[in-house]
Formats: structure tokens, C-alpha cells, sequence
């Protein structure tokens, strides 16, 4: 069994260095790498030889994480829900020796989630997160405008806020602080974070991990007032948020009247992790016979057919486990706002089981557990 | 087939004449279905409807501008169990009538009772730039399209030297709106059914009261005839520059550096009809051992790893099948140009083999018919390296 991480995103034992925030993490993956406490890290790093596109990657070379080096582990960007990426990694088997990601609070909600689904192993992961100031919608990382945004995403994160050029999704966001790290970096509202950093060490092997990190030891978690108004600053954006959008079956088609058909929320949902989509599968290739009768029916259907059909059925099969991460409108190429909507049926879903997704291993999933006594009012 | 072609009247302007028509095939029972793009209801989008009572007809739009999903694709999703019962008009651009064509020749996609009727095609505009506002789109489109200005269409439709079909129909019928004003139209039979539905509609040479169809159809072609030089100089250029942006891994390495694995390239591409593509299958999913090795033999290795294989394994799965269409291009939420690289790609490899994609269902798919007499130059090329390394080895 993988060794069990606190449920609180910050143990009493925390670090405190007098580098920068990006400084002690990229000296901390360094040394693991060379000390050879882990065997890789997964984090993100610049791709192509000019350094434009961004994505996740396996990186073993300790130089990677050097201060010129490609990694770019704290970048505000998401290309794909690492929570996906490491279930991917531990699918056809356990890690066979340490290996450390970092990834932002959804990310892990995701990985913990598809855990419970069996969709890889927690064996030998090493997880680094921390309080999250959101990140930008995929289209900032084009033509490098992501740069350009990085002085005021430090600046806001610096003050407890966010971006207002960050995702909607993130801005949206209520489970900004992560659950279940071995090792939390606090962001959000920390003074200096270009040239000091807070880690908390949740788990033993974090401590050991952490060991060749010089600083002071903090014997307190971090002050809750930011975070706590940071919540609630979220959570009203939430709520208007949702109410811009309709989940009424009419809202419902006329919104989703311009889906394209791509999938693609789907493919980079972390959650979504079919080999084969139900509605991609023989099942829902519909006979002639099913043309001809709807015709004779409505006069008229659309084809491909089952365009709010296929999202409806999607948010039924993974509406209890979504994260909220925003993948899916990121990808989205006519511009949904797939992400609200879904957000908004999870939550209802989710309270309605009183279950919050990815927070602790030991919490199953609603629907894989029967409980006798819920639910009476729909017995009867 | 040009001989038994008809003017189509277009008084009250091209859309509403096409839709009329349409009308009166329906009620006329000359077809008893169309499958045309519609307006969705919240007035931003269009989206194919196979539509039997005529009052759908009133909200179509025969020329939409934008392609939120290959007309080629809609017909491949209607056909693929079998042949339809019930005779139906397709209104399709080109590209998507290639793409229809392509996949029947794939067993994907079946015509039988299914008439292809295409028109001149101005291209489409990006889906973004369209969805950013829609009202404004349409008159940029609308005002493209009349001053015969392609720059604010897709890149693909920038460069398409296949907008229509003066040269040789390939479908049943094909509606002629270049060279002539006004927004009158010349429709052409490329099929015997093309013929007979003409016949059927009334519509005949003989039909025409002005008497000036062999001049309209004459401004028609030779008008086609001269875009297309215009756009295939255009297409060879750009190609020509793309060619230097893309060649070797290093740059192709660039060009797909932003790809985030989404798919939505190959999963809105209407020749890629796997349902499961071999690169999102269980063989690429490896034990950990596999990716850490990997990571360790370069220092780091891209997660999830083989995006480039997947674009070049796609290209290499359906570039002889690729009618340049740009929807890949259109869904990539990373604005990769992957529909120009896929074109340039899908150029040189059906030169190669003397294939058209999509030109006729009568031309076998190469990779399927074998002829002795074929790529003669690889063939050499490869006896040549055969002996040396024969000499070496020996």
C-alpha cells in the first residue's frame, strides 16, 4: 500500500527557504534526480527546439530542472490534466521505483479519483502540489502570449487573488488548496515568493525528501485569512458563473447546438477514461432504419445524430467524479462553455451524495456503494 | 456532360433559389429527403439536417459559412450500415463530396439512392474567427464571397484549387454560380441520375426561356477555369513555402510542439473513420518501464508521449485519402496548421501514385489496386541501396 498522505493540505512540519518559489522547486526536483531519490519527475517543461510550446514532461536529466534549464514545473498553464497523465503512466503496471510529479490541486483530485476507479497505481508516485492561483486558457501559450502574463499572475498570486486573465474555470475554482500531497507549496497569499517559499511536508518520505533543502523549519500552517477570502471570493464568481448558464433541456440545446461532434472534451477529460466511449461505439452507430423512423417522426434530425444526447449521457457517466478541472472547454473548438455546465450538474451531484471527488482515497466513489438507507424518498 | 445542362432561375438570389428547388423536388417526390446545413437554433452555428417536410427547408442554407462538420463525414455517419431506403439530395461542397466519395470507396459510406449535388464553393470561414460573432461573420462572408475574395476563408480554402466542378463533375449534379452575375446559376448533370432528376424537375436546355444557357455556361467554365489556374499557382506557393517550414524532424517537432493530444484532428477528419485510431488503442499503452527507459535514454521524454508519431502515423494512414478540406484545422484548439501540412503531405503522396482523392468512385484507392507498371524511381533507388549495402555486406 502507498503511504497514506494527511487529508490536510498542510502538516504541522513545513520548510521554509530563502529562495523563490520556482528556485526551491526546481532545486529540490535537481537534487532528487541526482541523489537519485526519484527515478523521474513528471513536470512541465518547453517543447520544440524554439521553446514555445508547452507540455508535459517525464524528465530523468537533473539539468532539466537547472535555473536555464526546459522545465518549467510552477508555469500557470495546463496542456492536459496530469492527474490523466499519471494514470496513463501506472496504467500497465505500478511505478517500478520513485517517481515525482508536480501538479496543480485538480490534477490531483483527478489522479486520486482515477485511483478509485483502478485506472493505474499510486505506488511509488510522489506528488508535489500546491495552493492554486489557476491557470491560463490554453490559447494564452500561443504565439508566446503566455510570457507575457507571468508578471502579473506572480503578482496576484502574491496577493491572494487571481488573474483576471486566468480561466474562468479557475477563477470558478473552490478546491484551490490540494489534499493528499506528500509535499504543498504555498502560494497563494505568500509575501516574497521571489526569494522565499514555504513548503509543508505532509508525509515522512517528504521530510527525507526534503532533507537537502536549506531553510527554517515552520512550525505553524500558513495563515488562513487569504485563503479563506480567497474562497469566498471564488465561490461568488461560481455562482455567477453558473447562473450564466442554462441546464434546462432547452438551454441544453441551444448551447450545445454548435458542438462540433470533435469529442474532444471527452479525450482530455482525465475522468473520461474509456478505451472506447460508449457513444463512439458500435451502439450508438445508428441503422438506416433509425434515419428512416425519425424522419417519419420529427420531419426532419440532425446527422450526425445525438449531438445533446452524447453530452448528457457523458455527464451522466462522470458527473459525480468531475473535478472541474477545465479541460474541456479549453479544447473546445466552437467555444462551450463545457466546463460550467458540467461544473454546475457535478455540484449538484456531488452534494447530493454529500461526496467531494479526488479528496481522500478512502472515500469510494456514490454510485459503487450501496447504502441502505439513502435515498427514501425516491423509494417510495 | 455539359450538353444537357440547365439554367437554374435564380430572380429572388441563389440561396432562396436552391432552397425552392429543393422544395419542389420534395414535392414532386423526386427525392423525399435532403441533407442540407441548417442554422442551429441559437443563430450561431449550422449543422447538417436530413429534412423531409419542406418547412425545415426555410432554414436552410445551402452555402453557410463555416464547415462545423465535413458534409462527407454527416453522409459516411447516414450510410455507413447500409444503403438508404429512401431516395435523398445531398447539398455538399466539393471537398465534402470527395470526401464522400472516398469514404464509399472504404466501405465507410454508401450512395445508393443518395444524389450529390455540389456547388462552386467560395471557401468557409475559420470556426473561431466565425464564433467570435456570428452576425459579423456572416457579413464578412457574405461580402468575401461577392468581391471573390478568399483571404478571410480557412487557409485550406485559400489554397483549394478544387473549389468546383467545371472540369468533370464527379457528382450527380453540380450548380455553377461563377462568372455569371446576379447570382445566376447554371446546374450541370454529372451522372445519368443527374440527368434523369433534371428531366424530372423540368429543368432542360430546352427549358430555358432566355436561350442564353450555352453562354452562361461558357462564362461559367471558362471563369472556373481561370481560378483554378490562379489558385493552383497559389496552392504551389504556399506549399512551396510551407515545404522549407516543415522538412526534417527538428521543424515538424515545432510545428506539433503545441499539440496537447486532444485528437479533435483525426476525430473531425472525414477519411479517418477508425473507430478506434490505432494510436489511441491499448498497443501504445506500455508499462511504466517502457516510458521511464525512454525518458532516461534522451533525459526526458514528452508525456503522454508520441505526438508525433500519431501525425505522422494519421498522415500516413489517410494522406492518399485526404481531400484537403481543413477540418482538422478548424478543431485544433492549438491553431497547429496541421490542415495545410496534411495537404501538402496528401499532395505529394497521390501525385506520386496518380490519384485524386475523391474524384471519382470509379478510380481504385491505390493502395488497394496493384499495377506492375508503377514508382519505378523508388524502385530503382531501392535496388541501388540493396546493392551497395549487398557489397558492404559481402
Amino acid at each position: 500500500m502507498p503511504e497514506a498522505a494527511t487529508s490536510s493540505a498542510f502538516a504541522t512540519q513545513g520548510l521554509r527557504t530563502n529562495q523563490g518559489a520556482e528556485e526551491t522547486v526546481r532545486q529540490l526536483l535537481r537534487s532528487l534526480l541526482q541523489s537519485g531519490q526519484v527515478e523521474a519527475v513528471l513536470a512541465l517543461g518547453k517543447t520544440g527546439t524554439d521553446g514555445k510550446g508547452v507540455a508535459y514532461s517525464l524528465f530523468t536529466d537533473p539539468d532539466a530542472f537547472a535555473v536555464d534549464g526546459e522545465a518549467v514545473p510552477l508555469l500557470p498553464y495546463m496542456p492536459a490534466n496530469g492527474g490523466g497523465l499519471l494514470s496513463r503512466l501506472t496504467l500497465e503496471g505500478s511505478l517500478p521505483g520513485p517517481v515525482a510529479a508536480v501538479i496543480r490541486p485538480c490534477e490531483l483530485q483527478a489522479f486520486i479519483e482515477l485511483m478509485k476507479l483502478n485506472q493505474g497505481s499510486l505506488d511509488n508516485v510522489f506528488l508535489i502540489s500546491s495552493t492554486c492561483g489557476g491557470v491560463y486558457p490554453l490559447e494564452t501559450g500561443l504565439e508566446g502570449h503566455l510570457e507575457e502574463k507571468l508578471p502579473a499572475y506572480w503578482r496576484s498570486i502574491e496577493q491572494g487573488e487571481l488573474d483576471e486573465a486566468a480561466r474562468p474555470t479557475c477563477r470558478a475554482c473552490e478546491s484551490f488548496a490540494p489534499e493528499g500531497a506528500d509535499i504543498t507549496i504555498a502560494l497563494l497569499g505568500e509575501e516574497g515568493l521571489d526569494e522565499q517559499c514555504s513548503l509543508y511536508l505532509n508525509t515522512e518520505r517528504a521530510a527525507a525528501f526534503a532533507q537537502r533543502l536549506e531553510g527554517t523549519i515552520l512550525d505553524a500552517e500558513p495563515d488562513g485569512t487569504v485563503l479563506e477570502r480567497s474562497s469566498v471570493e471564488r465561490s461568488a464568481f461560481r455562482e455567477a458563473l453558473f447562473a450564466g448558464v442554462e441546464t434546462g433541456l432547452k438551454g441544453l440545446v441551444e448551447t450545445f447546438g454548435r458542438c462540433i461532434g470533435c469529442h474532444g472534451c471527452k479525450t482530455v477529460c482525465p475522468i473520461c477514461y474509456c478505451q472506447v466511449c460508449h457513444f463512439d461505439s458500435h451502439e450508438c452507430e445508428r441503422e438506416i432504419a433509425y434515419y428512416e423512423g425519425e424522419l417519419q417522426r420529427k420531419g426532419g434530425l440532425r446527422v450526425p445524430p445525438d449531438t445533446v444526447f452524447f453530452q448528457l449521457g457523458r455527464m451522466a457517466h462522470m458527473a459525480i467524479s468531475c473535478v472541474g478541472c477545465g479541460m474541456c472547454t479549453d479544447v473546445c473548438p466552437a467555444d462551450i462553455p463545457v466546463s460550467t455546465i458540467f461544473s454546475k450538474v457535478a455540484a449538484s451531484a456531488q452534494a447530493t451524495f454529500d461526496y467531494v471527488p479526488g479528496r481522500a482515497l478512502a472515500e469510494e466513489i456514490p454510485l459503487r456503494t450501496f447504502r441502505e438507507d439513502e435515498f427514501a424518498q425516491v423509494a417510495t | 456532360m455539359n450538353a444537357n445542362a440547365a439554367v437554374l432561375p435564380t430572380k429572388e438570389g441563389f440561396e432562396p433559389a436552391v432552397i425552392q428547388w429543393l422544395k419542389e423536388a420534395l414535392n414532386r417526390n423526386v427525392f423525399e429527403a435532403v441533407l442540407i446545413p441548417v442554422e442551429t437554433p441559437a443563430e450561431d452555428s449550422f449543422a447538417y439536417l436530413l429534412i423531409k417536410d419542406p418547412k425545415f427547408l426555410d432554414l436552410a442554407s445551402p452555402l453557410p459559412p463555416i464547415m462545423p462538420v465535413q458534409g462527407g463525414k454527416a453522409i459516411g455517419r447516414l450510410t455507413m450500415r447500409g444503403d438508404l431506403n429512401k431516395r435523398v439530395a445531398a447539398i455538399i461542397r466539393p471537398c465534402e463530396a470527395r470526401a464522400a466519395i472516398e469514404l464509399t470507396k472504404l466501405k465507410q459510406a454508401h450512395l445508393t439512392n443518395l444524389t450529390l449535388i455540389t456547388l462552386d464553393c467560395p471557401g468557409v470561414l475559420p470556426l473561431s474567427d466565425y464564433l467570435d460573432d456570428p452576425a459579423a461573420g456572416a457579413a464578412r462572408f457574405r461580402e468575401a464571397v461577392e468581391q471573390d475574395n478568399r483571404s478571410p476563408m480557412r487557409p485550406t480554402c485559400q489554397i483549394c484549387h478544387r473549389f468546383s466542378l467545371a472540369e468533370a463533375p464527379a457528382t450527380d449534379l453540380h450548380i455553377g454560380t461563377l462568372g455569371n452575375d446576379d447570382g445566376a446559376a447554371v446546374i450541370v448533370p454529372g451522372s445519368l441520375e443527374g440527368e434523369r432528376i433534371l428531366a424530372q424537375m423540368g429543368l432542360t436546355e430546352d427549358g430555358d426561356e432566355s436561350g442564353n444557357l450555352p453562354e452562361m455556361l461558357e462564362r461559367w467554365s471558362t471563369r472556373a477555369e481561370q481560378l483554378t489556374a490562379t489558385q493552383t499557382e497559389r496552392r504551389s506557393e504556399a506549399h512551396a513555402q510551407l515545404q522549407e517550414q516543415v522538412a526534417g524532424a527538428d521543424r515538424l517537432l515545432d510545428i506539433f510542439g503545441s499539440c496537447i493530444n486532444c485528437h479533435n484532428c483525426q476525430r473531425v477528419c472525414p477519411v479517418c473513420y477508425c473507430r478506434q485510431c490505432y494510436f489511441e488503442s491499448t498497443a501504445l499503452k506500455l508499462p511504466p518501464e517502457n516510458y521511464l527507459a525512454r525518458a532516461a535514454s534522451k533525459g526526458a521524454l514528452r508525456f503522454a508521449p508520441d505526438t508525433l508519431l500519431f501525425h505522422l502515423g494519421r498522415a500516413s494512414h489517410m494522406a492518399l485519402s485526404c481531400v484537403s478540406c481543413g477540418a482538422c484545422e478548424d478543431a485544433c484548439p492549438m491553431d497547429i496548421p496541421v490542415g495545410q501540412v496534411f495537404s501538402l503531405l496528401a499532395d505529394g503522396a497521390q501525385e506520386a501514385l496518380g490519384y485524386v482523392a475523391g474524384r471519382s468512385v470509379e478510380d481504385a484507392l491505390p493502395l488497394v489496386a496493384y499495377e506492375m507498371d508503377e514508382l519505378h524511381d523508388v524502385e530503382q533507388a531501392y535496388v541501388e541501396i540493396y546493392r551497395e549495402q549487398e557489397v558492404q555486406d559481402a
